[in-house]
């Protein structure tokens, strides 16, 4: 076993868990910290792909971005801090079930499946190949989730927005 | 890379579209608050003209593409577009009249995210490459999340637009999941080296990844079009949102949720191995169609039991969404003729029954079946047009909808086999729909209700429902103006880059 394969399989469990505590903590901040957890894992999965550049956006945007944003919108609206207790309903076992036979499915033709090569040459230059490519070949997609961004924008300010008329009132 | 030997021309179309919306954007906000945003419907309706004229103007161009294909002008790109811009036209006439409120009038918000919506749309339609075409999809779905809750102190709109964020956030990513499961096995984001690099690898033991990454795509995508694993959003998400939304969210959205999956499924998979040696969509075949055969079921017979207006025709365009799926589950080269004949009935008939439901529905203030009653009497014109919209949606002789319907079921019958169940399926959705169609004719002129006052005719309504009466009409007698277009424009070979 090297240190590749014992490295990923500690960010694995450590992504898987703290999915699964962000579905079964009660506590709102708690499932954040837990979010946290797996968004730190997966960038450190990202390093071992040698995708650093990525690695590092994924911790400034998920891990520093979201994350923050949701404690914002935790701590700035009006909330119970402990969710119902969850009991377990017939559709929460179709839906275990469910879930389950898709595991076995996926793992079963993954594990079948032979993979070629893994590329060796990923380390060099990857962030000014990343760039390269960002502004040359995948020019309009980038460009178009700028508008994307925009039409949220404006979204999230139109339903935040108080209207003019709610304003004159108080 | 040298910028001045791209040629940005062929983006004219999207350019205007986009230039025109970041220009309402910037007037919104500088224009005073108690100016009517009235003109800027009118700014967005050249907006959209002025891209169908660019767009009509590059017909006779070959195709182009810039970017290594992550845009194409082709004939297929071309015709859809065409089928997306009268679409938008059309509803943007509908919302020049719509109300908001009791008084209120459209905002100003709604003409520029339909606009982003539509460039969204556009970009899906022309572009052969994996990460435009999901960028182009997901700037279609958040500019739609937002014009559903636009109502914002309309109880049922909020709940239309969380249900429709929820359900939708995570069609995205089911269809992600799936998208990153054919870029593992084929290492590309461009369609035609997907194909290419899928085709070449053909080991058996990968050919089971990549039936399931079909199959997960394929559910994924089955929001957009509103068809049987995740069509539970479109009712209450229709009810509650305005009624121009309701109506692009079920013409313009689905035709690219459509364009999505034709471009997407039949170039990446048509190659492809499956898990013996024929093509991988051949063998999914009579997956697509149980789909579909239980999509037009479950739509058309919740929808005998509906009582209000607007959530019948959303089961009704689930039913529809299953006419247009069985057309894809056909695999021949005249899927693209079948799909896009009937995706351009359904573009006209369905706004223009929505333009008489607008009009209904706002004169009564109720969107109940009941509100149709006496129409007849009170505006005969009105409901002549309403009557040619239903005849066309349940596909009666004369009109554009049998004509389309009348290609599908062909195609069905022409190929055997699991198909013949499918064309029977089919018709008895068509008769189940005849009930619930007929039932409105019949609320509109054996009934007798209240005498309302009489409103002013409006402009943009009544451009809508003639031109939309004509056109169903006129196809349906003449339906080779617009087949004899599509074949003009489209080439199996371009397409598939042979």
């Amino acid at each position: 076993m090297t240190g590749e394969v014992i490295a990923f399989f500690v960010l694995a469990i450590v992504a898987i868990m703290g999915g699964m505590l962000l579905l079964h903590l009660s506590n709102v901040v708690h499932m954040v910290v837990a979010l946290v957890f797996t968004f730190l894992a997966i960038a450190g999965i990202f390093i071992t792909l040698s995708a650093e550049f990525v690695a590092a956006v994924q911790v400034l945007i998920y891990s520093g971005a979201v994350t923050i944003i949701m404690l914002f919108g935790i701590m700035l609206t009006r909330h119970d801090d402990v969710s119902e207790k969850k009991q377990i309903k017939s559709s929460t076992l179709l839906a275990a079930g469910g879930v389950g036979a898709f595991f076995l499915l996926m793992f079963f033709a993954i594990n079948g499946m032979s993979v070629s090569e893994p590329a060796t040459n990923l380390h060099v230059d990857n962030t000014k190949r990343i760039g390269e490519l960002l502004y040359t070949n995948y020019l309009i997609p980038f460009e178009l989730i700028s508008v994307l961004l925009l039409a949220a924008l404006i979204g999230a300010i139109i339903l935040a927005k108080r209207d003019d008329k709610q304003e004159e009132k108080p | 890379m040298n910028w001045q030997a791209i040629e940005w021309g062929a983006m004219l179309p999207e350019l205007i579209v986009l230039g025109t919306s970041l220009l309402l954007i910037l007037l919104d906000l500088f224009l005073r608050k108690t100016v009517s945003r009235r003109p800027l419907g009118f700014l967005a309706l050249l907006g959209v003209a002025g891209a169908f004229s660019a767009l009509v103007l590059q017909l006779h161009e070959p195709s182009i593409q810039l970017f290594h294909d992550m845009y194409r002008v082709d004939g297929f790109s071309k015709t859809f577009k065409m089928l997306l811009l009268i679409g938008t036209f059309l509803v943007l006439c509908l919302a020049y009249d719509a109300k908001l409120g009791r008084e209120e009038n459209v905002r100003g918000e709604f003409y520029y995210l339909i606009l982003t919506a539509l460039v969204g749309a556009m970009f899906m339609a022309s572009s052969a490459d994996m990460i435009t075409l999901f960028i182009g999809l997901e700037l279609l779905s958040v500019s739609s999340y937002i014009m559903a809750g636009l109502k914002k102190h309309d109880a049922q709109s909020t709940e239309a637009a969380f249900k429709y964020v929820v359900s939708g956030g995570i069609a995205t990513a089911i269809t992600l999941f799936g998208m990153s499961y054919l870029f593992g096995l084929s290492g590309e984001t461009n369609l035609y080296s997907m194909a290419k690099a899928l085709q070449e690898t053909a080991l058996p033991d990968q050919s089971y990844m990549l039936v399931f990454a079909f199959f997960i795509t394929f559910t994924g995508l089955a929001f957009k079009i509103a068809s049987v694993p995740f069509h539970m959003w479109a009712p209450d998400v229709y009810e509650g949102a305005m009624v121009p939304v309701t109506a692009f969210l079920s013409v313009v959205s689905k035709t690219a949720g459509f364009i999505f999956i034709i471009r997407f499924f039949v170039l990446v998979f048509m190659m492809s191995k499956g898990v013996n040696s024929d093509s991988l969509l051949q063998q999914v075949q009579p997956y697509i169609i149980w789909l579909s055969g239980i999509t037009m079921l479950v739509g058309s017979i919740i929808a005998l039991r509906q009582s209000n207006v607007k959530r019948l025709f959303a089961y009704s365009s689930i039913a529809q969404a299953g006419f247009i799926l069985a057309a894809f589950s056909v695999f021949t080269p005249a899927l693209f003729e079948t799909m896009w004949f009937y995706l351009f009935a359904y573009v006209l008939m369905n706004i223009g029954a929505f333009a008489v439901i607008q009009e209904v529905t706002t004169r009564n203030n109720d969107t109940g079946m009941t509100s149709f009653e006496g129409l007849g009497k009170q505006s005969p014109w009105l409901a002549l047009a309403m009557t040619i919209f239903l005849l066309s949606l349940a596909g009666i002789p004369a009109t554009v909808g049998f004509i389309g319907k009348f290609g599908i079921l062909i195609a069905l019958l022409g190929y055997g086999g699991l198909h013949y169940v499918l064309a029977g399926i089919l018709i008895a959705a068509t008769l189940l729909s005849y009930v619930y169609y007929f039932n409105l004719i019949v609320q509109m002129y054996f009934r007798t209700g209240e005498v309302k006052e009489k409103r002013r005719s409006q402009k943009g309504l009544l451009i809508v429902t003639i031109v939309c009466a004509a056109a169903t009409v006129i196809f349906g007698i003449v339906p080779n103006i617009a087949l004899h277009f599509f074949y003009e424009q489209f080439s199996i070979s371009t397409f598939l880059q042979l």
